[in-house]
């Protein structure tokens, strides 16, 4: 008996497994946007698709988000499984209709007679030196949504099996990458599996703080968590994985334990999900709360254009670092 | 046509026509609460569009959406149920009087002006993937004419060439905005060209012309030719909701406009042209009468819902 070597694959990897894994399994499943067949998209997560399951079905379409989102939910309707890509999350403002106004209430105005069982691949966040209108952060937008899945995956392992999960969802799902985290390797298994939306996971146990952090910036909590124990503090991080509906008993149960909590994430502070975390704690674990609740999050700026200048407008380790420091002190 | 197929289209018109009037009522009764838009004086546009259609075949509507629904064969009951915002409404009274959808009869609305267009096209894609001989027709105003989403779903569906028909229902207001403040060109159907597909602009108030050319255009997209764009001339009667000002048009061009109602002119169509007579056309007249006052007395008697009912509990996070 060998030991089974564990592979290691990349983010963009691990979602094009996802992609045509379920492509495979399932005819219904197709995958429309801009550049996703000839090019194999931006990063090449869709890179393939076309050569394998041919036209019908990798489905590159002119410049017109409006249209994507639309054609996505009209294709849902009839009982496809669409993943659509908005190539960037900033261009998602041009489908925001659909997705708001249609594809979160279809199933509510029917009375659960029609679904819409869409996902909606886009990619978000700084680094790539792309200013102002292609480095944005907007989870927090769908969060308000009632009706959407907001998911934010932040590993190769994770990306794969929560994107298999949303393509088997009956709901809309906006499933947000980051463009910083397309290269980035990770252990995936080779045989199948899935991993659940609407759930929380802890990535790094402590007891003495907890971190809650999304997207990028998990792999940032989990590096400050290293530095930090150095010192004696022992953080717990955790990744919720799907902000909406946020799984919220992990993070409540870690704040029961650790009394003390910040929140880390790439977007603007004002007006950010991190609120919401705040809020949840503030409502159901405020008695056993030792500090206010930190929120080490982007700055309420557009993001500049530059090498260093739009990395220093979002958390990133040293930050985390110093803020969870003077959340214990 | 065989006669038997015209009186069906006069039927349809008249229902369409009397149910108008019962909603317009249930509005002033403050029974069908707010959001509800007469389709008075448009009858021939759903009719001749919609009565080429089969229970495969699909309709993207808007915000007036009540005589696409009927001519689509909704149940005037549950359409009616549904304006009024009653548990037995197609959508158990959840959307109201321009945001319901009867999706059991394939039949979808969409409220903000415009999004339907990229929906139906959606719903194209997925006939044509499954090689189905359904059709989807979306059905939108001039005003919508003039959004993103709507160019943006012409185009799309036309280099797909999917099974659709995109119809523009020119009821010449916009709102309160006179097409030929919001348009350039003379007809919405110039514009097929730039979309490389054929459009055409018949009539509005002439159902026999409407049915025609949709007809045509719903046999190509059937047949696998691609969309076309069909541009319908008609007039709202109403103003956009009841108790609109109107004090940007006038009483005399609205009276022009009832002097050419579509209804009478098939009426007198069929009586001089197609060998019907008066009495027929009173049966029918009658028969009609009875139906809605029964789809009236139906909708009235199903219960308005209870918030439980309402929203989904599950989907609401403690």
């Amino acid at each position: 008996m060998t030991n089974k070597i564990k592979r290691e694959i990349t983010y963009t990897e691990a979602l094009g497994e996802a992609l045509s894994e379920e492509m495979r399994r399932n005819d219904e499943v197709i995958v429309m946007g801009i550049d996703v067949g000839v090019w194999g998209n931006l990063y090449g997560v869709t890179k393939g698709l076309l050569e394998e399951f041919g036209e019908s079905r990798v489905k590159d379409t002119p410049i017109s988000e409006a249209a994507i989102a639309g054609c996505g939910i009209g294709a849902a309707l009839l009982g496809m499984r669409p993943v659509i890509e908005i190539m960037y999350i900033d261009f998602i403002s041009i489908a925001m209709d659909q997705i708001v106004n249609h594809a979160a209430k279809f199933s509510y105005l029917t009375a659960g007679k029609a679904k819409v069982p869409l996902v909606i691949r886009t990619q978000g966040g700084v680094g790539l030196r792309n200013a102002c209108q292609h480095s944005q952060s907007f989870e927090s937008w769908f969060v308000n949504v009632p009706g959407l899945v907001v998911v934010m995956p932040s590993t190769p392992y994770d990306a794969k099996g929560l994107l298999k999960s949303a393509i088997r969802d009956d709901r809309p799902v906006v499933f947000i990458e980051h463009k910083k985290l397309y290269r980035i390797r990770g252990s995936v298994p080779e045989e199948e599996y899935l991993i659940p939306l609407g759930k929380s996971f802890i990535k790094h146990k402590g007891s003495d703080v907890t971190i809650v952090a999304t997207s990028w910036m998990v792999s940032k909590a989990l590096e400050a968590a290293e530095i930090l124990s150095r010192e004696g503090i022992e953080a717990e991080v955790i990744d919720p994985c799907t902000l909406a509906p946020l799984d919220t008993e992990p993070i409540l149960s870690s704040v029961h334990k650790t009394g003390k909590c910040a929140v880390v994430h790439e977007a603007p502070k004002t007006g950010g999900w991190g609120g919401e975390v705040v809020s949840v704690i503030m409502e159901y674990a405020f008695d056993y709360l030792d500090a206010p609740v930190k929120r080490i999050a982007g700055l309420d700026t557009q993001i500049p254009y530059g090498k260093e200048t739009e990395l220093q407008v979002v958390p990133d380790t040293e930050k985390i670092v110093k803020g969870v420091k003077e959340l214990v002190s | 046509m065989k006669k038997r197929q015209l009186l069906d289209m006069y039927r349809k018109m008249v229902e369409i026509r009397k149910f108008d009037a019962v909603c317009v009522n249930l509005k002033r009764k403050d029974l069908i609460l707010d959001g509800f838009h007469s389709y008075e004086g448009q009858e021939a546009v759903a009719v001749g569009v919609l009565s080429h259609l089969g229970a495969d075949d699909y309709v993207l509507s808007s915000h007036r959406p009540q005589g696409h629904a009927l001519a689509k064969k909704s149940d005037p009951g549950k359409v009616l149920a549904e304006m009024m915002g009653r548990l037995g409404g197609v959508g158990r009274g959840r959307g109201g009087p321009m945001t319901f959808s009867d999706w059991e009869n394939h039949f979808i609305t969409t409220t903000t002006v415009g999004s339907g267009v990229p929906i139906a096209t959606g719903i194209g894609f997925a006939l044509q993937t499954r090689r189905k001989r359904g059709v989807v027709v979306s059905i939108f105003g001039d005003g919508a004419a003039n959004t993103g989403a709507c160019h943006e779903g012409i185009n799309l569906g036309s280099v797909w060439r999917l099974p659709m028909i995109f119809v523009c229902e020119n009821n010449l207001y916009g709102e309160a905005l006179p097409f030929s403040k919001s348009t350039a060109t003379e007809h919405i159907s110039e514009r097929a060209k730039g979309y490389g597909i054929e459009g055409i602009t018949v009539d509005g108030n002439d159902v026999l012309a409407v049915f025609e050319t949709a007809g045509r255009f719903i046999e190509k997209a059937r047949n696998g030719e691609g969309p076309s764009l069909l541009e319908v001339i008609t007039y709202r009667i109403r103003g956009h909701y009841e108790g609109d000002p109107q004090n940007y048009r006038t009483r005399e061009e609205v009276n022009t406009w009832r002097k050419k109602c579509p209804i009478v002119r098939f009426r007198k169509y069929l009586l001089e042209k197609a060998s019907c007579t008066e009495d027929e056309l009173i049966v029918i007249d009658q028969e009609v009468e009875s139906t809605i006052q029964k789809a009236r007395e139906w909708a009235l008697d199903q219960p308005i819902p209870t918030l439980k009912q309402m929203i989904d509990a599950k989907r609401i996070t403690a």
